[in-house]
């Protein structure tokens, strides 16, 4: 006999129960502007939204992490703190405006990063396995490593962060990568002097009434115009291109994709030895106690936002729908106002998900 | 009850031009109170209402399916929401209103000429300043279908309701997203498109509503008029 979704609820509850005894609960209706500055258009557009009689625009919560973490910082950050959740999230999607309901841990502020993520992957193992589901596969991936690849590597500093902001996106990357390999723009026009440009620049911004500090700097605009013009200053070696290609390309097992991780590394001399023990450790660790599950890496996986750092995560069963997901976000709390950066690790499960596939 | 519901524009070239579209097609199309009343009669064709409105409510109308036909612009449609252009047929192109939705920089942004030097723009600005890059305009789903077709994500829209050429030099925005025909009102306020910067090549459309209801008489007078414009009949299954 199939388990009625209800007792699938009830022992995934039970779960969250044992990691935080009482959960947190957010409100539904939040500014949308807090996403927005937070995440950007590409996620705000997936946002439900609504205008108050104040003009101000707000949103169904489309998550459960910025709000805890709002929460958390509003209450003055007090040390480490453990963040259990169930309800509804809303998005838009292509086929129109949707509710699911999520359950999640999130974990702030803890000193020790590493055991933090081992509890949020026993989390969400321990729920998967009261769901009684079987067949799953966690990929991992690391913003970490990428991070350390992007610094060890030979490139100009001024394309380390385009080529950041695009991780996690394949197709974005891909292109960036295949604009650096091809000639530089104009490269037979001789290279301008630096401040006669930046004369030129000011003076035509003046003349079209534009602020010369409030957006792009004239310094900025010309710098970046020589830069598009040098052949040598801002050039990404072929070598650094092939590395990154091969690097993105990597995917399988944890042990296979680590071993060739490890072999791209030593013949590039670029170290990653510790982003990849770290990757290692946390798989090996999950091996234990999910002894069933099929451990992956993906090194072009991540979620586009540029808050996680450390290892993110997903799981799936035998379709192609994310069972779970999450990861380490070191730097959300930051980017909303605490002085420095926070340890976070935090997962979230879909439990509409979860339980179509307990009795698929 | 009609069988079927025509709206055109109410006002201006567009209303012109669009009946003497239909003129042409063999629909003389009047507006017996004149200027002031929003109903006409179509002469050649039993069976349908006309209905004058904005150019605006006749897109958002069409996707509701409160109307069967209609003469708009297609950056007008795409405006209404992301799935409105699934929602309607677009059945020919009229050869008139045409304007293109293009992106538009200051001029004195001289690194920038195509799309991919925003999205370098654009990480920047979130890796180097306190705020995103920032677009005005006022065709929202345009803008983030296109950004997002390009893998751009850093960036943020302010939504403009007139005069969104101003936005750069009022710093509201750094760069904008608007309709042109001529490009020289851009030209006059020191923007310049880039160079694959054209989101879309809009023109007025006969439109027609799949969300409508579609009985076997309202599909006749369609399938009539669309004959009077040299188009096939249509499958309009949502």
């Amino acid at each position: 006999m199939m388990p009625a979704a209800t007792e699938i609820i009830r022992k995934l509850g039970a779960v969250l129960d044992t990691y935080v005894p009482e959960r947190t609960e957010p409100d539904l209706l939040v500014p949308a502007n807090d996403y927005f500055e937070l995440a950007g258009e590409e996620f705000g557009r997936r946002l439900m939204l609504t205008t108050g009689v104040d003009g101000h625009d707000y949103c169904l919560r489309p998550d459960f992490t910025l709000p805890v973490a709002q929460n958390f910082l509003r209450s003055g950050a007090p040390g480490a703190a453990s963040f259990g959740y169930w309800g509804k999230v809303f998005r838009q999607r292509s086929d129109g405006p949707a509710e699911f309901t999520q359950m999640g841990l999130e974990l702030l502020g803890h000193d020790d990063a590493d055991a933090a993520l081992d509890k949020v992957l026993r989390f969400v193992v321990d729920g998967l396995e009261a769901a009684d589901l079987r067949n799953l596969t966690l990929t991992f991936g690391s913003v970490a490593l990428f991070e350390a690849l992007l610094g060890g590597a030979d490139i100009p500093a001024v394309w380390l962060p385009r080529l950041r902001h695009r991780f996690g996106n394949p197709e974005a990357l891909d292109a960036l990568l295949n604009r650096l390999g091809s000639a530089p723009v104009a490269a037979e026009v001789a290279i301008p002097n630096r401040q006669s440009l930046i004369a030129e620049i000011t003076e035509q911004m003046v003349a079209d009434g534009l602020s010369l500090t409030e957006g792009r700097t004239p310094a900025e605009i010309a710098n970046r115009y020589i830069e598009q013009r040098e052949l040598d200053a801002a050039r990404v070696p072929s070598e650094t291109l092939a590395l990154l290609r091969d690097f993105l390309q990597v995917s399988g097992t944890v042990e296979s994709a680590v071993a060739r991780v490890t072999d791209l590394a030593a013949a590039s001399g670029t170290d990653l030895s510790a982003p990849v023990e770290t990757l290692m450790r946390h798989a090996e660790n999950l091996a234990t106690f999910a002894p069933g599950m099929i451990l992956n890496f993906a090194a072009g996986f991540a979620p586009r936002l540029h808050y996680y750092t450390g290892l993110v995560f997903e799981v799936r069963g035998r379709g192609t729908d994310v069972l779970a997901s999450g990861g380490q976000y070191d730097r959300l709390l930051s980017a909303l106002g605490a002085p420095g950066e926070i340890a976070a690790s935090g997962a979230a499960m879909w439990i509409e998900r979860i339980v179509e596939a307990a009795n698929a | 009850m009609p069988d079927l519901i025509l709206a055109l524009p109410s006002k201006g070239r567009l209303e012109e031009q669009a009946r003497s579209t239909f003129e042409k097609a063999g629909l003389k199309i009047t507006r017996p109170g004149g200027a002031r009343a929003y109903q006409g009669e179509l002469g050649g064709l039993d069976g349908v209402t006309v209905r004058f409105l904005s150019a605006g409510e006749i897109a958002r109308e069409l996707t509701r399916g409160n109307i069967h036909v209609g003469v708009t612009g297609a950056d007008l449609i795409h405006e209404v929401s992301e799935a409105a252009p699934h929602q309607v047929i677009f059945a020919k192109p009229l050869e008139f209103g045409e304007a293109d939705v293009v992106i538009a920089v200051p001029d004195a942004w001289r690194d920038v000429t195509h799309v991919d030097d925003l999205s370098d723009v654009g990480a920047d600005f979130a890796a180097h300043k306190t705020r995103w890059l920032r677009i005005a305009t006022k065709y929202v789903n345009l803008t983030r279908a296109f950004f997002a077709r390009h893998g751009i994500a850093e960036y943020r829209i302010v939504e403009s309701l007139g005069a969104t050429e101003a936005a750069p030099a009022n710093g509201s925005a750094d760069l904008i997203v608007d309709i042109t025909t001529t490009g020289s009102t851009l030209r006059a306020n020191g923007l310049r498109v880039l160079e694959d910067g054209v989101i879309l090549k809009s023109q007025a459309n006969l439109v027609v509503s799949k969300t409508a209801t579609w009985d076997a008489a309202s599909r006749q007078v369609l399938d009539e008029m669309l004959r009077a414009f040299g188009v096939a009949t249509l499958d309009l299954k949502a």
